[in-house]
């Protein structure tokens, strides 16, 4: 009846559970058995059909696409007829009919959605309609790492509600360890749809405490500025070891920076604060210290934070970008225990994120970053930001700690395929990962770099690397845009002009069109391609070009 | 000689369709400062130098940069006539393409440093419409004719000047490779235009350098050269040259084969088509019997060595139909500069400051650069420039001269010029680090505070007033004529330098090495311990030169 071998297994397998892990498996094969996979009384099931849903999903990362992609396939199994749609792809004037209206959205940065999302948020806003037919739910994702933690997820849900649509199930906000919430949502959305308990999926493993992003501990091995001397810019070249770390090219690493001693110290002996004195923060004990010095924004903070502070100390004080050392000297707060509450009032800082330059394919055990150390300045004094500066000043033997951001949106197509990258200042950073992989891999597809900057001399970010790949055939085409070398500005955008044919020809030909780099030249160059498209008088309508790149994954932005 | 023996530079040469090579290519592909291998070659004849700057090596290594590449490029100036238009345009253009300094070169030309790639040809186009070009100022071919400086130092000495155009003009290549790719002008249709049958497609094996002297000053180093002309003068009347062969100063260290050579004089030539016939069959003669398959060599003087004299003068002889006449008596005593203010015959008047190693600039001792702009505004004089590195407000008429002054004043030139010791104002050095490609040690950087630690030990010895003429080059090349030197340093390493003596004061004996390889401390112990001693033992107006021979200290 059974293999000796299976009965083993079987023995070795019940020994290892306790006595309700063992009941728990005699009710899941009773399940089996009886033809669902649940350990409960099955329910008579409801068909879901008839029901009409759109799953619509903003993504920056790639993670809200999965789940949305996971909860169409799990509704299609409840019979459900669900239509899984990208925000940027999403007909506005679809929203007034739309019955079952489910939205997965990510936030970023300061709370901002993503920018596949930015029309629809912006359209939702703008009022001026009535969505009285519509039902809809919200899966937020986040990272509570952030101050603004799933943000847009939380403005969406409510401008839905102003609009008049009615809310079938409160909004589910997930950190970055998002499993089990975002099914324990969809759960929730399909019984309210079809008014079945959905069967347990194998998905929803018994419950796995939430160890959030995995943080890694790395050695400066490298810190070089790859700017020459003159250049008004600093961009550093940082090599990090670590035995364990896993990355493909396209992620990005992320780190949340320390505050500088000097300031926490200051504060302390301002505000009279016993250092030692612990708080709870985000479910973990920290001293005032700890609080100060790794865990809230001191140095740049928002309005809102000095709006609080002016409210907690009763004054009134300007908006300024300005630094929570330089408010309590300014604003003295009455003694410690006043600033104690407000200690409690600061938001978490923010992680910086690197698009990581390396490949694990050729450089095993090592993370490479390309930072540009941001200077700005306040009130005519140069400031540099806090988590570049400190990265760019780390030595060699210094450790760092750092997590992994991964992003599925930004991947390379197969090794068959041609790719142009678009990467000038550090946009160049995953282009370096890029190519590094596509030679270790021996890819046959084409390779085709923009690069700018402001002055070829002291500005050429990785010149040796790149002339190398051009040298070795791993590079097919680089074309170099120095904007400050001649009386007139020359941009990446003008490179792709003068190259038009050749450029239109690739695309044709179904290579992938990478931009990485400042938002505002993204937006150039998106100008830009969409007048040679329409130029090349092969394309009638360009916007639909490009919009077929990107439904196809053929055109892939990671733009700050 | 057979085809598999040339040295690769020879094959680059004949297959560069007349040296065009992939220069428009190279200078079209932004990605690197640099050009191909092949085209390194080619653009010397077209009056330039890819160079580095190789303090900065390193560091742009390490910052994954490619090396700082940048252009020299050279002017040719027969004669080293210069007109104030032009003198403006030239610092006009070194401010906007170049390192902003002028550098006097030891050959009577300018140069200018640290061109990008980016900015050669607009620095040619701006030349070029002051009626200045760089052709074959560089590269196996016949350079710069260089000319005694000074006017005042014959009533013909305007003759002889002219006379340095015509050589100039007679062995210019006839390729339109450097109006097409600089100039952008047409490609040629028919390239039997170009056809040249002095230099064919293979050029010379080597540089070929030609000067006229005018005894007794022998200014130009007339024996330095691969052809040297040494005017003949009898009562103001020009009779003609003597001819000397086989000049050329560079050797390698190590290889025993090179070595410097002063030119031999092997007759006179008189009657300027007569003359203009010889200069021409030296070339080809140099063209067809030059070593091309060693470059170190390939000079003329190796040519002259390995055929001998007397056969070199039969083969003049036979391609020119007439024999050389006996050389005729002449005798040099000078070798230097007319600091100030001097007439010439024609009363119009010239004056020469001090320009340390060449380089017109301003720096916190005189504000030179500004000065000669000034001077030039007024477009009352032409620029000489001398091979000693130096430039001469020229053809100054009476009634401008003031003008001159009053700038010369305001700018302290003069002071200046006069501060100047005399070891300074005959000393010489070669550019070096940290462009030169060549160069071992420094120079031009060097040499002044070298100097300036040698001064007080001829002070201490009485020695202040003494011309000593004292040369320093990087490496044995000898573009500073360190070889006919009376203290003479050739660069061995970084800090190292050859220590050179026994050369005479008017360039007509080689110096022989003294001690290998100095450091500061030992150059200043070993002249310190010379100087004391010239000074107690020397005979009579003995110069330093001819007492380190005579005392048989080399």
């Amino acid at each position: 009846m059974i293999s000796p071998e299976k009965k083993k297994q079987i023995s070795e397998f019940i020994d290892s559970l306790d006595k309700q892990e063992q009941i728990w498996t005699n009710g899941f094969l009773e399940g089996v058995l009886n033809g669902t996979a649940s350990p409960v009384s099955p329910v008579p099931k409801v068909s879901g059909e008839n029901k009409k849903i759109t799953i619509a999903y903003g993504t920056e990362s790639g993670n809200s696409k999965k789940i949305a992609n996971l909860f169409a396939s799990r509704a299609k199994q409840e019979g459900i007829h669900a239509k899984l749609v990208s925000l940027d792809q999403y007909r506005l004037t679809d929203l007034p009919k739309e019955e079952y209206f489910l939205t997965v959205i990510s936030t970023q940065g300061e709370g901002e959605p993503p920018s596949s999302a930015k029309k629809f948020y912006d359209h939702i806003h703008q009022n001026g309609f009535k969505l009285p037919k519509l039902k809809y739910g919200v899966l937020a994702l986040g990272d509570t790492s952030y101050p603004m933690f799933c943000k847009a997820g939380e403005d969406v849900d409510h401008q839905l509600g102003n609009l008049g649509g009615e809310r079938i199930v409160e909004i589910q906000r997930c950190d970055v360890d998002f499993e089990n919430e975002a099914h324990s949502w969809m759960n929730n959305v399909i019984q309210k749809i079809s008014g079945i308990q959905p069967a347990a999926q194998p998905l929803a493993k018994p419950v796995k405490k939430s160890s959030g992003k995995k943080i890694y501990q790395g050695e400066i091995l490298t810190n070089i500025n790859l700017n020459d001397r003159g250049s008004s810019k600093k961009t550093h070249h940082i090599e990090i070891a670590c035995e364990e770390v896993y990355y493909k090219p396209g992620d990005s690493l992320g780190i949340v920076p320390h505050n500088p001693i000097a300031a926490v110290e200051a504060i302390i002996a301002f505000t009279g604060i016993d250092a030692e004195r612990t708080f709870v923060h985000r479910n973990e004990t920290c001293t005032a210290y700890e609080l100060l010095h790794k865990k809230l924004n001191i140095v740049y903070l928002p309005e809102r934070v000095v709006a609080k502070y002016a409210a907690h100390v009763g004054l009134e004080i300007q908006s300024v970008k300005t630094g929570l050392l330089d408010l309590v000297k300014r604003y003295p707060v009455k003694d410690a225990a006043h600033f104690e509450i407000f200690l409690q009032q600061l938001e978490p800082t923010t992680p910086r994120l690197y698009s990581i330059s390396s490949s694990l394919e050729t450089v095993d055990g090592e993370v490479h970053l390309t930072v540009a150390r941001d200077a700005f300045s306040i009130e005519e004094e140069l400031k540099y930001g806090l988590c570049s500066d400190h990265l760019c000043s780390l030595q060699a033997g210094a450790k760092i700690d750092f997590y992994i951001h991964h992003n599925d949106q930004f991947r390379l197509p197969d090794d068959d395929k041609d790719v142009i990258m678009i990467g000038p200042g550090t946009g160049i950073a995953p282009f370096r990962a890029f190519l590094s992989e596509r030679e270790s891999a021996g890819a046959r597809g084409r390779n085709w770099l923009f690069y700018g900057d402001q002055h070829f001399t002291s500005d050429f970010l990785y010149q040796t690397e790149l002339q190398q790949w051009m040298d070795n055939g791993v590079l097919h085409e680089l074309d170099v845009a120095f904007s400050r070398d001649q009386s007139g500005k020359i941009y990446v955008q003008d490179k792709i002009r003068q190259r038009a044919a050749d450029f239109f020809q690739w695309l044709e030909n179904g290579a992938t069109l990478y931009v990485c780099g400042a938002k505002k030249m993204s937006e150039d160059v998106e100008k830009t391609i969409l007048e040679l498209v329409k130029k090349s008088g092969l394309q009638e309508d360009a916007e639909t070009y490009l919009n077929e790149l990107k439904t196809s994954g053929r055109y892939l932005k990671d733009v700050y | 000689m057979s085809e598999s023996n040339l040295s690769a530079i020879e094959k680059v040469k004949q297959s560069s369709d007349s040296l065009r090579g992939t220069i428009r290519e190279g200078l079209a592909n932004e990605v690197t400062g640099a050009i191909s291998e092949d085209d390194k070659a080619l653009v010397k004849f077209h009056g330039m130098y890819l160079q580095d700057d190789r303090d900065r090596r390193e560091e742009r290594a390490e910052k994954k940069l490619e090396r700082l590449y940048s252009f020299m490029i050279r002017l040719r100036l027969p004669g080293g006539l210069l007109s104030a238009d032009q003198w403006l345009a030239t610092q006009h253009i070194a401010g906007e393409h170049s390192t902003g300094i002028i550098k006097i070169t030891t050959r009577q030309t300018i140069q200018l440093h640290g061109l990008y790639k980016s900015h050669i040809k607009p620095t040619i186009q701006a030349f070029n419409e002051s009626k200045l070009h760089s052709i074959a100022t560089c590269g196996d071919i016949n350079r710069n004719v260089i000319c005694a400086a000074h006017p005042q130092q014959s009533p013909i000495h305007k003759q002889i000047h002219d006379f340095a155009f015509k050589i100039n003009e007679l062995l210019l290549p006839k390729t339109k490779a450097y109006y097409e790719i600089w100039l952008d002008e047409e490609k040629l249709v028919d390239k039997k235009d170009e056809e040249d049958p002095l230099y064919q497609d293979r050029y010379l094996p080597r540089k070929f350098k030609i000067a006229l002297a005018i005894p007794p000053n022998n200014d130009v180093d007339v024996f330095g050269n691969d052809l040297g002309l040494i005017a003949i003068i009898e009562n103001n009347q020009l009779k003609g040259y003597n001819i000397a062969i086989g000049g050329g100063l560079s050797s390698t260290h190590g290889n025993p084969a090179t070595y410097p050579r002063l030119a031999t004089v092997i007759g006179f030539v008189s009657g300027e088509e007569k003359i203009l016939k010889t200069i021409y069959e030296i070339v080809t003669i140099q063209r067809d019997y030059g070593n091309r398959s060693d470059r170190s060599l390939a000079r003329l003087k190796y040519t002259v060595d390995k055929m001998g004299i007397e056969w070199f003068k039969t083969e003049i002889a036979r391609r020119t139909g007439s024999v050389l006449e006996k050389e005729k008596p002449f005798q040099f005593t000078d070798r230097k500069d007319y600091y100030g203010w001097f007439r010439n015959a024609d009363k119009l008047w010239y004056y020469t400051p001090f320009i340390e190693n060449g380089r017109v600039r301003d720096d916190e001792k005189v504000a030179l650069k500004t000065a000669l702009y000034e001077i030039a505004e007024t477009r009352k004089l032409n620029f000489r420039f001398t091979a000693n590195q130096n430039v001469i407000l020229a053809d100054i008429r009476e009634e401008d001269k003031n003008s001159i002054q009053k700038i010369l004043n305001k700018y302290h030139i003069e002071e200046y010029t006069d501060s100047i010791s005399s070891l300074r104002k005959n000393s010489m050095a070669c550019v070096a680090l940290n462009t030169c490609p060549l160069a071992f040690a420094e120079a031009q950087r060097y040499l002044p505070s070298l100097i300036s630690k040698i001064e007080p030990l001829l002070r201490k010895n009485g020695l202040q007033e003494e011309d000593i003429i004292l040369r320093m080059t990087g490496c044995p090349n000898g573009c500073a004529r360190s070889y006919i030197a009376e203290i003479g340093f050739v660069g061995t390493a970084l800090g190292k330098y050859n220590l050179q003596l026994g050369g005479d004061h008017t360039g007509m004996r080689l110096n022989k090495v003294y001690k290998e390889s100095l450091e500061e401390p030992a150059i200043l112990q070993e002249l310190d311990q010379l100087f004391a001693r010239f000074a107690s033992e020397r005979m009579e107006r003995e110069t330093f030169g001819d007492f380190a021979l005579r005392k048989q200290l080399v």
